[in-house]
């Protein structure tokens, strides 16, 4: 029988995954905190199937995924505010031009398909594509000229918007 | 501008909004009702399961104790399909309860739900069509050769219909309507409750089949 206590506990260490997913995939603050519920309540229900074999971020990345890319809202008009403007000011870290870019970047990851931005996120993650494609169900070949797909979308939707400002 | 020279300043973006929660506020969240498709698969799977079993207790008290012979093997078979189809109900619980408590990798997550929802629905479309001739024609035949006369039939019979011809045409019009009706309304029933979704997941699923 898995421990709530016990799963309380790794889960608080690693809300960040959580949150990332909820980020990327909702644009709304309301479809975040359902999404975020969802999740936990996934991740609990499957907790017996975590094994220790895998870490648990990584088993929580599957999780977060599936149960993200499985949940669907009704639509809902998307905010006129990219979830780039309303991520905390960082100006001390980032200079205006490259917070310009940033903002681009994360846009245009808000407009690939639930697929790419899943294999974006464990990308950026430093997953590698064997990791990637192991959580995805799909080889690494496939991981990897999807990837290079998405850098190519990327950095022309990132050149647009760039242009647009 | 590349998505590597970035990487580091979007993971910590998408990763610092946000204001934390609690290990109490995790435990509040334990308590709360799910949303996703498996569980709302689960509470459709449970709610045939009561109306099977309602079925199959009454049909088959009806089907044993019945006043008529035509009543009893009409009831009878009733409960017994009910029960062939409380059978793959049950069946596909079990699956969905498993896929919940499971991991899978993506791609065999969306076909395992695929799978399923295909097969609830198929099957709920099988058994809502195996009624038909069982409600109507078979109806019908029993009731025309029970040796029993059944007065709530004769009676309605004889106030609404002067010929044997009327009651003939009511019959075929009233099985056609019936027919057509159910048969539609079950299409879109199910297409209402699934579809769109199904699609959706077909979609990822065909994503991550392609290059």
């Amino acid at each position: 029988m898995p421990s709530e206590k016990e799963f309380i506990s790794l889960l608080n260490q690693h809300q960040r995954i959580i949150y990332k997913v909820c980020n990327l995939y909702m644009d709304l603050h309301s479809d975040r905190e359902d999404l975020f519920q969802e999740i936990t309540l996934q991740a609990w229900k499957a907790y017996g199937s975590f094994r220790g074999d895998a870490k648990f971020s990584t088993w929580l990345y599957r999780v977060a995924l599936n149960t993200a890319i499985t949940f669907f809202r009704k639509e809902k008009k998307k905010p006129e505010t990219y979830l780039s403007d309303s991520l905390p000011e960082q100006a001390d870290v980032i200079d205006n031009r490259e917070e310009e870019q940033v903002k681009a970047m994360y846009a245009a990851i808000g407009d690939l398909s639930k697929i790419d931005k899943a294999i974006v996120m464990l990308y950026l993650e430093d997953y590698s594509y064997q990791e990637i494609g192991e959580m995805m169900g799909i080889t690494a070949n496939n991981v990897a000229v999807k990837m290079s797909r998405i850098k190519t979308k990327l950095k022309e939707e990132t050149q647009k918007q760039l242009a647009t400002n | 501008m590349e998505l590597d020279e970035l990487k580091s300043l979007l993971n910590h973006k998408l990763s610092t909004d946000h204001t934390g929660r609690s290990e109490k506020d995790i435990a509040a969240l334990l308590t709360k009702k799910t949303v996703s498709v498996t569980d709302k698969l689960k509470r459709s799977l449970w709610i045939e399961i009561a109306c099977c079993l309602l079925v199959i207790v009454i049909f088959g008290y009806w089907g044993l104790f019945g006043a008529n012979h035509s009543f009893r093997i009409y009831f009878s078979v009733f409960a017994v399909l009910s029960i062939g189809f409380l059978g793959i109900i049950i069946y596909l619980l079990r699956r969905t309860t498993r896929l919940s408590a499971t991991t899978l990798p993506v791609k065999h997550n969306l076909q395992t739900i695929v799978n399923i929802i295909e097969e609830f629905t198929k099957r709920y479309f099988q058994f809502t069509m195996a009624l038909i001739p069982v409600c109507f024609i078979f109806a019908f035949v029993l009731g025309y050769n029970d040796p029993e006369h059944i007065p709530s039939a004769d009676r309605f019979a004889k106030s609404y219909f002067s010929a044997l011809w009327q009651v003939v045409v009511f019959a075929i019009a009233y099985m056609l309507l019936l027919t057509v009706g159910l048969y539609y309304f079950t299409k879109w029933y199910l297409k209402k409750l699934y579809s769109r979704y199904v699609a959706q997941l077909k979609e990822c699923i065909a994503e991550l089949s392609g290059e």
